[in-house]
């Protein structure tokens, strides 16, 4: 049945329909909603309790969660320093010559050498090779008598520097070690594989050996020993000699010279000393005979 | 009855609009709650996460802790005064424990006052809001982020008591001076613990999370307190204090702690340092790593710099005649680097952190007079074959100069003396002697000792290079000088042996190694030389105040007496002072007369090196075995004729192949 809306005609009709069931109702309702919020803050409540069960899927966004991602960024970079360390130090530790050390520690990068393992590396060298290091005394007093406290590697471009440090940290002595000499002192008279152009220390120093020998024979006959001191090396190794170089330094009274061997193989260098004095001459020579 | 239908219809129609309104509002509010809540950050869980943290520690060379970068040192409710959890209560929400997250009257109040009271902005963010707001918002002013902030302040009080949340909050807040969380704020502000701070303590620092810079206690104490005095006032008005008690309080001028200035942040040494840490390893690794730094700082040697300097520089407010608080004070720096490491003892930039942070010890480069002399003595003598007993002559000197007008440099006195020995030039400051020496080296020499002896600034190559006119840093002249103390051995300066992760493994180590840069015997000659400045020249007045260890120096001062310097050094520790204004001033004292090196610089030196120094033993400079002493008559460079007791006589030191009375040819 359908009833037809007609407006209130009097005054208690208007009364009766403003404070029917239905209003007092919803106005106790509504007014119970607002008041009972204030005093219970149900819906602060609701809608903290629906936030939290959202928690989980929300991002980690924000300051705090900024500072967080910094941290790890932090312990990223720090771990990688020290995971490259780690990776140095078991190099060094596994190094069994002089240059598996110098190819152990990178440039920049450095280590604490054990004492038992520098006096280890250094006895696997000749007697002869090895003072070039090292004055076998000094190490002595180095490792027995001294201050020292730790022996410290530092990469550096082209081979390594070793500090002898004490407790201050202050350097007693260092090391320069270049790969190249490292490898001339361990290998000693061995071949080394390469060409003399490419060894810095030979630079504008080769000479083609027809030219060199022909120089060397017109020396007084005293000065020729003097050169070529131990021939073994170079009676040793096949092939034939195409250049020879003179190192740019001399070193104990010697200065090193690098017979560059051509053979089906390819090229390699063979080192030997000649006395000082007598490089000395054959070098005057060499230039005046170039010029 | 027609006007009681229309009252009837209107409160009718006000009655279903106000439900319309409230169920459109419900509705509006939970569609931006769950348009607004995918967006919103992850609460940690517990919220006690929020205050851990590794941190970077800074220790002095004595292992004692400097500086902890982003502490928070997290301390239970129950460690911290009453009166404090009562003041920030009162201040920033004393209706805490009886809301849920938002304060909705306080809020309706002030959305009514944003809204309809135009250029008034009214805040009324309780303190769980503020937690948020804190732990995941920027500062940014927008209704979004507010209604963001709100959210999240909801969810921290569902899941969250009232205490978890008071705590998270007093941890965390920030305090100004480098303190975060009240604990280390109370001690940093009043060396106590939280717990031990008084209502009037409490009170000044309930203040300070407003506006940490503004009212910081240290730099605008009286905005301090009227801050405190309104916590004070708030306090009363929410019943924690009594009038009486509050009258009481207001009366107390809380006592600030000074004695860690430089275990805060606020120190130039460790700006320097977090400056080299960051360049080093980045802000993350830094400030976020947990990494300790072990650094070269002496503390004790530190308080003396700073004392000394402070002492030093009051000394030439008053020789200036500066009272006016307002007025423009004159500045200093002081370093000092142990000369067998290179490892920096102290450092000092400037008079006051909080008042100025710009490091003038490393940053400001100012002209160092005759401070850089040595240089030039030591080039000539390395160069020319020059010796301290060479004679030339004080007069007049025109240098000409290629494209430009001819340099006429004039002595301090503006007089002349005529013959004398180089050893007398040098600690008379005599600059038309400099000039000749400079003209016959080449002022590229004489940059050259002066980079070989780690002088990295910019050093023009003109004649007056000689006489200091590029700008070098006090922390240049300090280190440069320890070349000369350690007779040409150079150590590389540094401010930090070691920095190690959070699990103590080492990441960086210093290796101080020498480098010989000076010939020893040439640049004992040099020492020797400075060893008479001190003695008998610009800085004697070291010796009047009582220093008389082994030691050698050299003054400094501008044409302008913009600049008063003294660099000196003893065999174990090179130090110098600088004084000047900022900007282009001269120093005068209050007869206009101009202030020196020796006159300002050389006792604050003085007074540094004598405490400095003193549980040392005295030590001279080693003589270098081929150096031989003779005498000689200051105005002939002979010996001295006997019988003549008129005449000025100096013991020179000389190498074997030096000669005295080879008269050079000027």
């Amino acid at each position: 049945m359908i009833r037809q809306w007609y407006e209130p005609l009097n005054f208690s009709e208007w009364l009766r329909r403003t404070f029917s069931f239905l209003n007092i109702a919803v106005f106790i309702i509504t007014a119970t909603f607002i008041f009972s919020e204030f005093r219970f803050d149900w819906v602060e409540n609701l809608v903290g309790s629906y936030l939290t069960s959202t928690n989980e899927f929300r991002p980690e966004t924000g300051a705090i969660w900024e500072t967080g991602k910094q941290t790890s960024n932090a312990d990223e970079y720090l771990n990688k320093i020290i995971n490259k360390k780690e990776d140095t130090r078991q190099n060094v530790y596994q190094a069994s010559t002089f240059s598996d050390l110098a190819s152990g520690v990178s440039p920049g990068e450095w280590v604490t050498l054990e004492k038992q393992q520098f006096k280890t590396l250094y006895l696997t060298l000749e007697k002869s090779t090895a003072l070039k290091i090292i004055e076998p005394a000094q190490l002595v007093w180095l490792l027995n008598g001294s201050s020292l406290d730790r022996i410290f590697c530092e990469g550096i471009t082209g081979g390594i520097k070793i500090y002898f440090i004490d407790s201050e940290n202050r350097v007693i002595k260092q090391i320069d070690l270049r790969k190249e000499d490292i490898l001339e002192i361990e290998n000693g008279d061995k071949p080394v594989p390469g060409e003399l152009a490419d060894m810095e220390g030979f630079l504008g120093r080769i000479y083609p050996a027809p030219f060199f020998f022909d120089t060397l024979f017109k020396l007084p006959a005293d000065i020729i020993p003097d050169l070529i001191v131990n021939p073994k090396a170079l009676l040793k190794q096949e092939g034939k000699i195409i250049n020879i170089g003179i190192w740019n330094e001399s070193e104990n009274g010697y200065i090193k010279l690098g017979f560059e061997f051509e053979e089906a193989g390819g090229k390699q260098v063979v080192f030997i000393k000649g006395r000082e004095w007598a490089v000395w001459q054959l070098s005057l020579n060499l230039r005046g005979a170039g010029n | 009855m027609n006007l009681m239908l229309r009252c009837i219809k209107l409160i009718r129609f006000c009655l279903f609009f106000g439900l319309i309104l409230v169920s459109l509002g419900c509705l509006c509010g939970m569609f931006l709650v769950f348009f607004v809540a995918k967006d919103l950050p992850k609460l940690p869980s517990p919220l006690s996460r929020i205050i851990e943290r590794p941190q970077t520690q800074v220790f002095a060379s004595n292992g004692q802790v400097l500086m902890t970068l982003g502490e928070r040192k997290t301390i239970p409710l129950n460690m911290v005064s009453k009166d404090f959890i009562n003041a920030i209560l009162a201040i920033e929400d004393h209706r805490f424990f009886g809301h849920h997250g938002i304060n909705k009257l306080r809020t309706l109040k002030a959305l009514y006052i944003t809204f309809f009271k135009s250029g008034k902005i009214q805040g009324a963010s309780t303190i769980t809001q503020q937690l948020a707001k804190n732990l995941f918002f920027s500062f940014e002013k927008t209704y979004k982020r507010k209604f963001k902030e709100l959210l999240v302040a909801l969810q921290i009080e569902t899941s969250n008591t009232k205490e978890e949340i008071l705590h998270a909050y007093i941890n965390q807040i920030y305090f100004g001076a480098g303190a975060q969380g009240i604990e280390k704020a109370s001690r940093v502000f009043f060396g106590k613990s939280a717990l031990d701070l008084s209502l009037a303590e409490a009170s000044l620092l309930a203040g300070l999370p407003k506006s940490p810079t503004n009212y910081n206690p240290y730099r605008h104490y009286d905005r301090a307190l009227k801050r405190r005095e309104a916590v004070i006032k708030r306090m009363v008005q929410v019943g924690f204090i009594s009038d009486l008690e509050a009258q009481q309080v207001m009366i107390t001028k809380p006592e600030l702690h000074h004695e860690q200035s430089d275990s805060r942040t606020g120190s130039y040494f460790l700006d320097a340092l977090i400056n080299e840490l960051i360049q080093k390893y980045g802000e993350d690794v830094v400030y976020h790593g947990g990494i300790k730094v072990f650094s070269t700082i002496d503390t004790r040697l530190q308080t003396y710099a700073r004392q000394s300097l402070k002492k030093g520089l009051q000394r030439l407010d008053t020789m200036m005649g500066i009272k006016d608080e307002n007025a423009e004070y004159p500045q200093g720096a002081i370093v000092a680097i142990d000369t067998g490491s290179g490892a920096v003892k102290a450092l000092v930039g400037g008079r006051d952190y909080y008042k100025s942070e710009f490091n003038r010890a490393i940053k400001s480069l100012r002209q160092p007079g005759s401070g850089f002399k040595p240089f030039l003595y030591y080039t000539a003598f390395k160069n020319l074959g020059f010796h301290p007993a060479t004679l030339l002559t004080d007069r007049p000197v025109i240098i000409p100069v290629k494209g430009a007008a001819d340099w006429k440099p004039k002595n301090f006195g503006k007089t002349f003396s005529g013959d004398m020995i180089l050893k007398k030039a040098l600690f008379n400051s005599v600059n038309t002697i400099a000039a000749q020496l400079v003209e016959k080296t080449g002022p590229e020499a004489v940059n050259r000792t002066a980079r070989t002896c780690g002088i990295q600034s910019p050093l023009e190559n003109v004649y007056s290079v000689a006489l200091g006119t590029s700008g070098v840093t006090p922390f240049e002249m300090a280190s440069a000088y320890t070349v000369f103390a350690t007779l040409g051995v150079l150590h590389e300066p540094f401010l930090f042996w070691r920095v190690e992760d959070p699990f103590g493994r080492v990441i960086f180590e210093h290796i101080v190694q020498e480098k010989r840069v000076l010939d020893p015997a040439t640049t004992y000659q040099v020492v020797d030389m400075m060893k008479s400045v001190i003695e008998r020249g610009s800085g004697r007045s070291i010796r009047h105040l009582g220093f008389n260890r082994a030691a050698a120096g050299k003054t400094g001062t501008t044409d302008s007496y913009n600049d008063a310097w003294f660099t000196g050094f003893t065999p174990t520790l090179s130090t110098s002072v600088w004084t000047g204004f900022d900007k282009k001033k001269k120093l005068m004292d209050i007869n206009k007369v101009g202030i020196t090196g020796g006159k300002i610089a050389a006792p604050i030196w003085a007074e540094f090196m004598m405490n400095a120094l003193k549980s040392e033993p005295e030590r001279d400079f080693p003589i270098p075995d081929n150096i031989r002493f003779e005498r000689v008559d200051t105005t002939t460079g002979c010996n001295p004729k006997e019988g003549n007791e008129t005449i000025e006589v100096l013991k020179v030191p000389l190498k074997p192949e030096q000669q005295l009375c080879v008269e050079e040819k000027q």
